[in-house]
């Protein structure tokens, strides 16, 4: 049944690259953490990153929206493209690469300020609305995409840190797609929610897929099976196989892969 | 676990102890509980009853400065002293000194005291008045010439001495070494208070008046060095505050990790440590010596104290902003804010309560400091007029509140020590107003995330 799923999902990617990394290397000080590592990632797909942790999933994912500029010691060589532009040019102001390359975070951080303030931010500042009517619609699309709008639409005035955890991960999920990303990177946004609130969110991931292209770094290779169309397994900075994820989970190339998926490493 | 030797014998009592009885350890743990909690309680107690004995002096020194005794005084102004020509001409009125009112108000006196018996001879009923006295008269004849030739009721101060008698401070044991005073006018005293033309009221000139010369004590007030305080804290809170924060936002969120910003973290660090007389001689050399700005003046006084502030809110500030979880940097990085969005629209905000609480805590630390102000010569200098206008605030000599206190408490006169108490009163209720707004802007910006 699962792989019938999975199959058809697969069957309805479009192919397209969408981000193409060319031997790219992160350092931390003097700490290697992404080595080498060449990954073509396709629009209109769930990629998942899975791996033990400290394998430098989410270092690169970091990379493909400049988040790692923030780190004082970061230090990231190698070409990422997207759309076929080098986003490390120096021409290129990160700003405007991360309202094309939306970011969820692992632990749900809304701002704290209302429902309606915390999707509306992004597009304001971004100056996507020029006017209220037209940032109302933003934020009710937002809301209603990230699956949200009929349990907030009644409190869109509340802080937007009194949702519980799953509907704080989805808000944030609306806060990202509100300014009109392309691709929508997720960094283990289901590891601090229950069950419930996880599937829902996977529930949603594979409804974003319609529009971006989704990016999940995840510990867990039972959602990684359920929501990906494509799975990069990373170790110890390498990445060790990428291909299409059922082939990943059921037939690995890599010995290191079949370690880590039937649980003997990681 | 299945391969588990199965349990071979029954329910046996454990070879441990019962659960319950203590073993010694478990006694030997739970005493020392007890016991620190006992210390933990005795410290609190020691502490409050040092504040508790503090107040109680306070409250009982200063609250005598607060009221002052007065004397209702008939004066006749007469015409022929007062007025030569009777052309009620403003500038021949001006030409009568403090000294030509002198025996209008002794033979006011003496009107007063006609039906009393006393052995205060006539000249020396003046004794009983406040130097002031004259000069209060004087002032209304100025404002009021057609009131010359009248008979008009005067409430005038009296002097030191006998307020100090009747708050219980003066005895009559004490007025035998004492030129100023007789016991014989302490007699007269009862019986005018008796009479009720002597009464002891709240004085508004004790907390809105000025200084004024060692001898007249009774006429003192700190509301001119009140101003001075004001003035000064204007000139702190202009510039402490946006400069501090403005320093530890960039400090904090956008200065790169080098050698350099480590240097200037601890020296901050350590400027907040530095003794304040030393940011005093500071201001002295560079704002008066170097500067040429004028001496004892609040802008002065100000920058000094603005110096000494900063890096207590450089420190806060910092503090508070490193308060802010990561997280809301990353969550307004994602979405596409710049830095500065990011610090303005999401950390800024979140950091005001702890900012706010720093910088106030900062001014009131600069509000009680007397010892710069000594360097740069707001100590010592007499307060005995009120500024005329902002610009003169700032740059006409003046005093502060402490430093105001610290004149009055080496004054030689107990009147003034009784004055210098009292301010201490007025100096606790601002301190106290400015840690209550503290704590309600702080509650006011709280958010919770």
């Amino acid at each position: 049944m699962e792989d019938m799923i999975q199959v058809d999902r697969a069957m309805s990617t479009q192919q397209g690259t969408k981000i193409s990394a060319k031997g790219v290397q992160v350092y931390y000080g003097d700490n290697h953490a992404i080595k080498d590592v060449n990954v073509e990632i396709d629009d209109k797909t769930v990629t998942a990153f899975i791996g033990p942790s400290g394998c430098g999933k989410s270092t690169f994912l970091r990379c493909l929206n400049r988040m790692n500029d923030t780190i004082d010691v970061a230090r990231v060589a190698g070409d990422i493209l997207i759309d076929g532009e080098d986003i490390y040019d120096p021409k290129v102001d990160p700003v405007q690469l991360r309202a094309k390359v939306g970011m969820v975070f692992q632990k749900p951080n809304p701002f704290p300020k209302s429902i309606y303030d915390n999707v509306a931010y992004g597009p304001k500042i971004h100056g996507l609305a020029r006017n209220k009517a037209e940032l109302d619609a933003i934020v009710e699309s937002s809301l209603r995409k990230a699956a949200l709008w009929n349990e907030a639409k009644d409190r869109l005035d509340a802080p937007g840190t009194g949702l519980s955890g799953g509907q704080q991960q989805r808000l944030c999920i609306a806060r990202a797609i509100a300014t009109a990303p392309e691709v929508l990177l997720m960094d283990e946004p289901c590891s601090a929610l229950d069950p419930i609130a996880t599937a829902q969110v996977e529930e949603l991931i594979d409804e974003l897929r319609q529009s971006f292209s989704v990016v999940i770094v995840t510990h867990s290779m039972q959602q990684a099976a359920r929501v990906s169309q494509k799975t990069a397994f990373f170790h110890l900075g390498n990445l060790v196989e990428y291909d299409d994820t059922d082939k990943i989970f059921t037939n690995p190339q890599d010995s290191r892969t079949e370690s880590y998926i039937s649980g003997r490493i990681g | 676990m299945t391969d588990a030797p199965a349990p071979s014998t029954p329910a046996v009592p454990p070879k441990g102890k019962s659960l319950l009885a203590q073993d010694d350890r478990t006694k030997r743990r739970n005493a020392a509980e007890k016991r620190f909690r006992a210390y933990g309680i005795a410290a609190i107690s020691v502490g409050l009853l040092f504040l508790a004995s503090l107040l109680w002096a306070i409250v009982q020194n200063g609250t005598p400065a607060f009221t002052q005794t007065f004397v209702n005084l008939e004066v006749a102004l007469l015409e022929e002293k007062l007025d030569k020509n009777g052309n009620r001409d403003i500038d021949d009125i001006r030409k009568v000194s403090t000294f030509g009112y002198n025996p209008l108000i002794n033979e006011a006196l003496i009107v007063a005291t006609a039906d009393i018996e006393t052995e205060v001879e006539d000249g020396d009923l003046k004794k009983i008045l406040s130097a002031s006295a004259a000069a209060i008269v004087r002032d209304f004849v100025i404002e009021n010439p057609d009131r010359i030739g009248e008979t008009v009721e005067f409430r005038l101060l009296t002097s030191s001495r006998v307020d100090g008698y009747l708050k219980g401070r003066v005895t009559r044991e004490d007025l035998a070494r004492d030129k100023n005073l007789d016991a014989a006018h302490l007699d007269l005293i009862d019986v005018m208070v008796a009479a009720g033309a002597v009464e002891r009221v709240f004085n508004w000139d004790f907390i809105l008046g000025a200084d004024a010369s060692e001898s007249r004590p009774e006429q003192a007030g700190i509301g001119v060095s009140m101003l001075g305080s004001f003035f000064m804290m204007l000139v702190v809170l202009v510039l402490a505050l946006p400069i501090g924060v403005a320093a530890s936002i960039y400090l904090e969120e956008f200065a790169p990790q080098n050698k350099f910003t480590d240097l200037i973290e601890v020296n901050i660090s350590n400027l907040a440590a530095v003794p304040s007389i030393v940011f005093g001689i500071l201001g002295l050399a560079v704002f008066i010596q170097f500067a040429h700005l004028p001496q004892s003046a609040p802008l002065v006084g100000g920058l000094t104290l603005t110096l000494m502030t900063l890096p207590t809110i450089v420190i806060s500030t910092r503090a508070s902003l490193k308060a802010v979880p990561p997280s809301i940097r990353d969550a307004a990085l994602g979405v596409g804010a710049s830095k500065m969005q990011s610090v303005f629209h999401h950390v800024l905000p979140l950091a005001m309560p702890g900012i706010l609480t720093g910088t106030i805590i900062g001014l009131a630390q600069a509000l009680g400091e007397t010892a710069p102000l000594l360097l740069i010569g707001m100590v010592g200098y007499i307060a005995s007029n009120y500024p005329d206008g902002i610009a003169s605030g700032f740059l006409d000599p003046n005093s502060a509140m402490p430093a105001q206190i610290y004149e009055w408490a080496k004054r030689a006169d107990p009147a003034y020590y009784e004055r210098a108490w009292g301010g201490i009163i007025v100096l606790l209720v601002f301190l106290l107003t400015m840690n209550i707004i503290a704590i309600i802007l702080r509650r006011r910006f709280e958010r919770r995330w």
